[in-house]
């Protein structure tokens, strides 16, 4: 009763907070732990919107991105969440943080009826078929299929018993998604020889590289934050592993591969990489250089994703916009992703993660000095 | 083999940054919960020095180093030497307020990009060789080989030298080491510095491994333990804690389950503090219960 009173009130009060502008409210994790991963996102979103500004808007309306920041931290993101909601009037919410955020900002969405899109941060599984009807997710990373398409490209390239090895950090998602893959691995006629979770953080990666490597894997993979996929791997080498290592392709990858320079360290991704020099890449060149963004121009895609969907959803959605407006747009959007993914970004009233997730592989190739592509687009569809 | 050389090289991470802990609290009974923050903070000096002085990863170093002491003069200088007097609740407050202004300032100055001091200083960390049986990183072996430079030039310092009588009589008795004519002030400036210099040095020493990470600073807590189990106001102790710390840490991972490795110190320090509320080597009626 209580909660029906309260969206019926949020409602009311809407169209007589009429703003100027598109009104979306972000809650993201510009300080804290993983803020290397999220800010970046956030800030390229940021330089899309007033690109988007600069040329006259949405339908003649500006988009106002409210940014909040959470420091990776569940009750500051309450508090902005309802902040955001109360204060900013936001038609849409964004979270672009860690998973432990998620649980206060899906509470307020739901007691408001406003919308809430992931945009960079890991898509939870209520965005899959049949998604929560409040719930979107454009981010790169799909839970379990991210797996299906790493044991894949690994399954494509054994030319002997795979014997597996999986590293992750201890944080649910990555420890829910490593447990997941290594029951995928047996499926798949793989052999999983050993599992190492490390504490976020560990000083020293030496200790659970040594227990993997002693378990003698000739593939290895890890999905995780970076820090630990990455650190992992290089205690493994250092201790004179010879075996292959695939791991999630983060912002960074295409710039850590050419630091790593390992031709047996693969990354496997949604995302074209800047080596493509797409004209899509152009435009995000131009639009960081005007911006002035202090991060290298590869770890935008991400954010400047989320900024193509929240132009697309808002030129779908009629002025003066309601949150009920926002969603019906959301439950029926096609973003043409200008080959920075596989192909276009579709959300249906049943859907909001996507209808097709495409991976690609790359790695770093000695011989040539360069990153190369392994793997081009391999489409899996999201189905119920 | 691979397991000593894994327990040497983890006990060198612990032991080098509780140090600082240890340092500050027997000098002046203050628990420095900056001290991450300082230790990232001296990272993020090498990152600097390593891009001013391109091509001379030495003087980066030294740079480095120097700054890493005078931040800890400074911080006493500033904001310190104001809580002499005041109630040790008060100077631990304080640190933690000092903890937050670092954390952000930090992320205005540098951002949030994982940087890599090594390889702006031109070197890369090879695998080492350890007998026919185990490896260690170059960063690894320079941990456990600095620890061991610092521990043995403190006790030098610590039992040979002028200001290393004075802090330790202040340590034990600033009331009656004032009367003396030792400069109280002067005395805490420095242990701020040394500690400063030496969790600079393990913030340096791990990023030259690791790369600097905002997580750095959870790293600077989870040495706490071992400088409790060591007892905070001894030296040795957190030589021994860090030992003890690192040796249950490293053998859960390896023969029971690696996620037991985030617990293991505080349990560890649990037992303890059941056991010997003062730590090995502390001193029983120095205990100050905040």
């Amino acid at each position: 009763m209580k909660k029906t009173l309260f969206t019926l009130l949020l409602a009311a009060a809407w169209p007589a907070a009429a703003q100027d502008a598109y009104v979306v409210g972000v809650s993201a994790a510009m300080t804290g732990p993983g803020a290397g991963i999220y800010a970046p996102v956030v800030e390229a979103m940021k330089a899309y919107i007033e690109h988007i500004n600069a040329r006259g808007g949405v339908n003649g309306k500006p988009i106002r991105l409210v940014v909040q920041d959470d420091g990776a931290e569940p009750s500051k993101a309450a508090a902005n969440a309802k902040k955001l909601l109360t204060q900013d009037k936001v038609v849409m919410l964004i979270n672009t943080s860690l998973s432990s955020t998620y649980a206060p900002m899906v509470a307020e969405s739901k007691q408001a009826g406003v919308p809430l899109y992931f945009g960079g941060s890991v898509c939870p599984k209520d965005t899959y078929p049949p998604a929560d009807p409040l719930l979107f997710c454009s981010s790169a990373f799909g839970a379990n299929l991210d797996s299906q398409g790493a044991l894949g490209f690994v399954k494509s390239q054994a030319k002997e018993p795979v014997r597996i090895g999986f590293a992750a950090m201890a944080i649910p998602i990555a420890r829910a998604e490593i447990d997941y893959a290594e029951n995928l691995s047996k499926t798949m006629g793989m052999t999983p020889v050993e599992k190492q979770i490390s504490p976020p953080p560990a000083p020293d990666y030496t200790p659970f590289a040594t227990k993997l490597k002693d378990a003698n894997p000739n593939w290895v993979f890890s999905w995780s934050p970076w820090v630990s996929q990455v650190r992992t791997f290089e205690a493994m080498r250092r201790l004179g592993w010879n075996g292959r290592y695939l791991t999630w392709a983060h912002l960074n990858a295409e710039d850590e591969l050419a630091r790593i320079k390992d031709g047996e360290f693969y990354v496997i991704g949604t995302n074209a990489f800047f080596q493509d020099d797409l004209p899509i890449h152009a435009e995000i060149r131009a639009v960081t250089h005007r911006a002035n963004l202090k991060y290298p121009v590869t770890y935008l895609t991400e954010g400047f994703i989320a900024g193509m969907v929240i132009e697309s959803t808002m030129k779908n959605t009629p002025w003066p916009p309601t949150p009920q407006k926002v969603l019906a747009a959301m439950n029926n959007l096609k973003v043409d992703m200008k080959g920075l993914r596989g192909g276009p970004l579709e959300w249906t009233k049943d859907n909001h993660f996507r209808t097709k997730q495409y991976y690609r592989v790359w790695r770093w190739d000695p011989a040539r000095s360069a990153v190369v592509r392994v793997q081009d687009w391999q489409a899996i569809d999201v189905k119920r | 083999m691979q397991l000593a050389v894994n327990i040497a090289v983890l006990a060198a991470i612990y032991a080098l940054i509780s140090c600082g802990y240890v340092l500050i609290y027997r000098v002046s009974r203050v628990l420095s919960l900056a001290h991450g923050e300082l230790m990232m903070l001296g990272a993020y000096g090498l990152a600097a020095t390593a891009s001013l002085f391109s091509g001379h990863p030495l003087v980066a170093i030294v740079a480095s180093a120097a700054l890493a002491l005078m931040v800890g003069v400074l911080v006493y200088g500033v904001l310190m030497w104001r809580m002499t007097g005041e109630s040790v609740l008060a100077a631990v407050l304080a640190t933690i307020a000092l903890g937050i202004l670092l954390r952000g300032a930090m992320v205005l100055f540098f951002g949030t990009q994982t940087r890599y001091p090594l390889q702006e200083l031109g070197w890369t960390n090879a695998s080492i060789a350890v007998g026919d049986t185990a490896r260690i990183s170059a960063a690894g072996l320079a941990l456990v080989l600095v620890t061991a430079a610092v521990y043995g030039g403190l006790f030098l310092f610590l039992r040979m030298s002028r200001w290393g009588i004075r802090m330790r009589a202040a340590g034990q008795n600033p009331l009656l080491a004032a009367q003396r004519g030792i400069s109280l002030h002067g005395v805490y400036a420095l242990a701020w510095g040394l500690a400063t210099f030496t969790g600079g040095m393990a913030g340096m020493l791990i990023t030259c491994d690791a790369g600097i990470e905002s997580t750095l600073v959870t790293i600077g807590l989870k040495a706490f333990p071992a400088a409790l189990v060591g007892g905070l106001d001894s030296l040795l102790g957190a030589l021994v804690g860090s030992l003890v710390v690192a040796g249950a840490e490293v053998l859960l991972i390896h023969y029971v389950d690696p996620l037991l490795s985030d617990v293991v110190p505080f349990f560890v320090l649990l037992a303890m503090l059941v056991v010997r509320p003062w730590g090995l080597f502390g001193t029983r009626e120095e205990l100050d219960r905040v």
